[in-house]
Parts: structure tokens; sequence; C-alpha cells
């Protein structure tokens, strides 16, 4: 009894803080939204929605769109492949040192995006770690260009985003039971046979959730795409920063991020869902 | 040489040991109860069976194949888990056809055999669910259908029935014993319900710290424990604290009994309460008769009989009188009568 009354006292201090500087800052940015850029690049004052539909109109936006989709679903797509056997490692190990481990696999969330950019330029640059080894090898005459491209952005979008689907998968491998797949082997089943009949099914819904997470991380990205991308590669994130900073125009920047917003919302609703669906 | 063999199994996990050295040998058809306290090797004894875990030595042998080192999906033995391990994606009838699906049996026949099992546990007509929107009871009986369909050549049964409540226990008892019966399944049954062990299986190994401390049909286990621990595992007994003469026989609460006493050390005489009587002090008894005396402290009407509470010159005991007989009076002086073959002496354990 006292405990849901007071239930709505203990969300106050959370609630102030999402209104200011969350719910607040989205509204003024929808009012932005509607106001016009004057010939001059000045903003002018209005109610309109001709800032909108110039915007959709450009071609420049769908293809922003497309390469954010595009970068977000193959570095989601790298991040799972490497971190769903390492999840599934980490979940089910007896080690003592699974802890440990566990810390380690997330350690990467705990350093700054721009720290992790230059550790990356260290390892994939012209001069680069990678680079070097490969022509001491004699693998390679010339260096492959890994960094200030797509190629980096993907790389580095995918170590970042690593941390948080770790975790999202062990947190939705809930499901699953070491039991079943010995049920599955004493029944006939091969370990290859029972990680397809089990363990991959019943750790769908985990892999569903953390690809959503991965992908909206992704696809709000600023700091990898425009550091690692060297100027050379375009999203949302970037355009956005752009417009409301270098070109000021704060109504097409508005305009932008809403839209960004509303199809990470409806990538959300999606994959949860799906989620939903697939435990059901 | 016998159906299924196990020979000095012994599994370490770390410093300590799970299973010690177990050997038993079961003949094909048989049932076979493996008995014992929490924590004694049951579960592990089972898993190295299945090849879920690998023995650190001794070795398994089906059908005069050895098999220690075959791999779990290989072996072809029914497993049941105690927590069913129902695969929770799966309908009941894609449950119970997954081994038959593993072993790439046609549509058609899968189907027949699926409905099969499913009436064999009487569970027709379920096959659509879900296992959670299953009772336990209905989800024991998918997991023992599930287990049975692959025709398994030894079934292992771990404590499956330890989740149910008392009547459905019983009935479940009765169902797996007829199936096992009707099918000639050899089976492995662990459990720690001694009742179990009794009503479901041919022969009882009863198990102590990873070793089997005694394997016989449930007559032999009760009537001629051969060790202590057997004595007090199975059934109840009453340990009563006594002490030899000179001549060696043994004296129980001050008197000399008709009873041989073990050469040496301190022992206890094991005396099941059933087979004790309670007379009236007076009564004089026969040359093969144990007789103690002493006073009534209570008597406690549990149903299917009379506990009595008797202390005497040495300790107290408990008799077990059929309900329906009058229990004497608290406070009554009487004599505890017992024959002499019913009196099992063992050796206190070295404290
Ligand atoms: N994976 C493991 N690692 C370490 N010790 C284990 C492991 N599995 C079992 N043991 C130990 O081995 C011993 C035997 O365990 P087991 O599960 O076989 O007991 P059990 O007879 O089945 O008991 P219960 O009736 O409680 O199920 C126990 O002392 C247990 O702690
Ligand atoms: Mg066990």
């Amino acid at each position: 009894m006292t405990g849901s009354r007071r239930l709505p006292l203990l969300l106050l201090p959370a609630g102030i803080f999402v209104l200011a500087v969350y719910v607040w800052p989205t509204l003024l940015l929808l009012r932005n939204a509607f106001n016009e850029v004057g010939p001059t690049g000045a903003m002018v004052e209005a109610w309109s929605l001709k800032t909108a539909t110039e915007t959709f109109a450009d071609g420049f936006t769908i293809e922003l769109t497309l390469n954010s989709l595009q970068l977000s679903l193959s570095a989601t797509a790298i991040a799972l492949a490497l971190s769903y056997p390492l999840s599934l490692f980490l979940f089910r190990t007896d080690s003592r040192f699974r802890g440990l481990l566990a810390v380690i696999a997330i350690l990467p969330m705990l350093i700054s995006g721009v720290v992790r950019v230059f550790g990356w330029l260290a390892i994939l640059g012209d001069r680069g770690l990678v680079n070097t080894l490969l022509q001491s090898l004699g693998l390679i005459s010339a260096p492959i260009k890994l960094v200030f491209n797509w190629t980096g952005v993907t790389i580095g979008l995918a170590e970042s985003i690593m941390p948080y689907m770790i975790l999202a998968l062990l947190a939705g491998f809930g499901q699953l039971d070491r039991t079943l797949e010995e049920a599955s082997r004493s029944l006939g089943a091969s370990p290859l046979r029972t990680f397809w009949r089990v363990t991959l099914p019943l750790s769908l819904p985990a892999i569903v959730l953390a690809a959503g997470l991965g992908f909206v991380l992704s696809m709000s990205a600023y700091i990898t795409p425009k550091l690692l991308g060297g100027g050379r590669v375009f999203v949302l994130a970037t355009e956005i920063f752009e417009q409301a900073t270098t070109n000021t125009n704060w109504p097409v920047a508005a305009v932008l991020a809403i839209y960004t917003l509303g199809l990470l919302l409806l990538l959300l609703v999606v994959s949860n869902l799906l989620a939903r669906g697939l435990k059901r | 040489m016998s159906y299924l063999e196990l020979a000095g199994l012994q599994k370490r996990y770390g410093g300590s040991v799970a299973v010690d050295d177990v050997s038993l040998s079961v003949e094909k058809g048989e049932s076979v109860a493996l008995l014992g306290p929490s924590g004694c090797g049951k579960t592990t004894t089972l898993r190295m069976l299945a090849g879920l875990i690998q023995p650190d030595r001794g070795t398994i042998r089906v059908d005069d194949v050895e098999i220690t080192r075959l791999a779990a999906h290989k072996r072809n033995m029914g497993y049941v888990f105690q927590s069913y391990a129902l695969f929770p994606h799966l309908t009941v009838s894609r449950n119970v056809a997954f081994g038959l699906e593993e072993r790439g049996i046609g549509k058609a026949e899968i189907a027949r055999q699926v409905e099969e099992g499913l009436a064999l546990v009487r569970l027709d007509g379920l096959g659509g669910r879900r296992p959670r929107e299953l009772s336990g009871g209905q989800q024991q009986r998918v997991a023992l259908a599930r287990a049975l369909v692959i025709h398994p050549s030894v079934l292992l049964l771990d404590e499956s029935l330890s989740n149910l409540d008392a009547k459905l226990r019983d009935t479940m008892r009765h169902e797996i014993r007829s199936i096992q019966r009707s099918l000639g399944i050899t089976t492995l049954f662990v459990t720690h319900d001694q009742v179990e062990a009794l009503t479901m299986c041919d022969r009882i190994a009863v198990m102590n710290r990873g070793r089997i401390a005694q394997i016989g049909t449930a007559e032999d286990i009760y009537e001629r424990p051969a060790t202590r621990f057997v004595a007090e595992f199975v059934g109840r007994a009453n340990a009563l604290p006594a002490t030899r003469d000179t001549e060696g026989k043994v004296v129980l609460w001050g008197a000399a009994h008709p009873v041989a006493a073990p050469p040496q050390g301190a022992f206890d005489l094991f005396v099941r309460p059933q087979r004790m009587r309670i007379v009236s002090a007076s009564e004089p008894t026969g040359g093969e008769t144990v007789r103690v005396t002493g006073r009534v402290l209570r008597s406690v009407f549990v149903g299917d009989h009379v506990e009595v509470l008797v202390e005497g010159a040495g300790g107290q005991l408990a008799v077990e009188m059929p309900s329906g007989t009058t229990a004497p009076t608290e406070g009554a002086e009487v004599a505890v009568i017992w024959q002499a073959k019913d009196s099992l002496p063992f050796a206190c354990e070295a404290a």
C-alpha cells in the first residue's frame, strides 16, 4: 500500500530531470522545425511547413537516410556476429573469472568516444598497426585505406556498440537453460543441431533486442562517423550537427532531428514487437 | 554379462569426489532404483551414463558395447530430467517428436509415434499446447513420452516425481512402472524417496558418499541391511545402545538377550518399530524373544498406525502398532517384545 503510494514521489526527481533536459528541449526543437529561413540565412519566426517540405524534397535527405541505415545495418551485423558468441560464452562459463571477463567485455563503454577513435586511428591508419603488419609481411605494397572512409566508420561503430549489445544479450538470455541443451543432446541431436534447434531459437528474443539497441545507437552516433569518416562520410547525425553549427540553420537541423527521432522510435517499436512476438 | 554394466565409475570435481566408486549390473528390462541422501552422487552417476559428463575412471557398457567415451547424442538413452527440461518454444507434439526428428524418420511415421507416445502417458489431444500451458504432472508425462518414443536402450529418471503432489506422484509411479514393465525398458530411477524406490523397482541400490552401500531387492535391503547406514536410511529403526556380557550375548536395558553381540567395539541394536509388540508387563515370553520393560511416555495416532513411545532403563524406543488396536494408556508399565532375529547389531561409527 504505502509502497505504491510513495512510488510517484520517488519518481519525482527523475521526472523533473527528464522534463528539464529532455522534454523541454524536444519541444523547443519541435517549435524550431516550423520556423523558416530567410534569404539572408537568418531564421524567421513562423508556423509553416516550408522548411520541412523543402528538406524532404531534397534528394540529399534521402541519401543521408540510406547512408545512415546502411551504415547502422552493417555495424550492427558485425557487432552481433562478434558479441553473440562472446555473450553465449560469458553466460555459460563456470570460470571463476566470469565476472572479470564480463567487465572486460563492456569496459570500452567507459572510454570516451573521442579517445576510442584515436585508438582506432592508431590501429587502422596508413601507418597504423594493421598496415605496418601487412606491409612487413609483404602481403601488400601500399597501405590500404582503412580510415577516413566507410570501412573505418563501420569498424569503429561496430566496436562502440558491442558493449551495449553484450549487455543486452546477457540480459536477454534468461530463457536459455543448459538443461534444455542437455535434453536435446540426450535425444540424439549433435551439438551443432542442438545449437540450431534449441540455443538459437531460445536466444532469438535477446538477439532482436540487442540488434535493435545496436542499430539505434549506430543511427544516432555522431563522433565516430565524424572523426573516423574524415569528412567523407555523411549520415543524418553529422548533417544535423553541420546544419546546427556551421550553417546555423536551426530550422533544417530541427526538421532532420525530429525526422531521425521518428525513425528511431519506429525502429524501437518494431524491434520490441518482434522480441515480444518471439518470446510467445 | 548383464545388459548394463557400470564398473568402477568415478567423478571428481576439483578436490571433492562426487562419485567415488560405483559398479552396478542391470539386466535387460530390469528397473533399478538409485536411492540415497542428497549429494551422494545419484545425479552425477546418471549424467555419466547419459554422456553429459565424462567419468574420471571406470567404464560403462550397454549390451556388451563400451560407451564410456561415446558422445551423448549417439547413446540412445532416454533421460527424464528432474526439471522436465521441455523445450518452451515447441509444442507438446514437437517436444515428443524431437528425438524422432533427429533420427531422420519420415513425417507420417513420426506423427503416428507421437500420437502413440502421448496416448501412452494419457495426454492425447494436448499435442498442440505449449509446455507452460500444462500442469506439472502433465509436463512430467510429456517429458516421459519424449524419452520413451525414441525406444531408449536405457531409461534414466532423475527424481522425476519430486515436484508433484503426493496423490499425483502415486498415480505417476504406477503409470511409469506399468509402462516400464509392459515395454520391458531397462530403467535406472534416481530418488531419495524410499517408498518410490520400493514401489517402482525390482532392485534398489542404496548409495552413500559416492559409493553403493548395498544392492538388492526391497526385502533384502529392508530386512537384511548390510551396513548401519542402510539400516538407518531405509525405513525407520530404533537404534538402541547395547553392551555385551561375558558370554558374548547382547545386554540391553540391563537384561541379557538371546542375541549374539559383535565381538568388539561399541554397538547399537537396530530394531524396526513395526516388528515390536507391546504386551502387559506380567506376560511371560518364550526363548527366541527379546523382551524389555518400560513405561509408556505417549501414544500418537498417525493414521495408518499408532506410534507408542516407551521409556525404560536404557533410554526410549518407538513401537508402531497397527491402528485399530487399543494403544496402552500413558504411564502404563508395559513390556516390549520382538523376535531375536529382528535385532540387527551394528557397530557405532567411530567418532
Ligand atoms: N558441476 C559440479 N561441480 C562441483 N561439484 C559438483 C558438481 N556436480 C555435483 N557436484 C557435487 O557432487 C556431489 C554429488 O552431486 P549429485 O548431484 O550427484 O548429488 P545427488 O545424489 O543427485 O543429490 P540430490 O539428491 O540432492 O539431487 C555433491 O556433493 C555435489 O556438490
Ligand atoms: Mg540429484
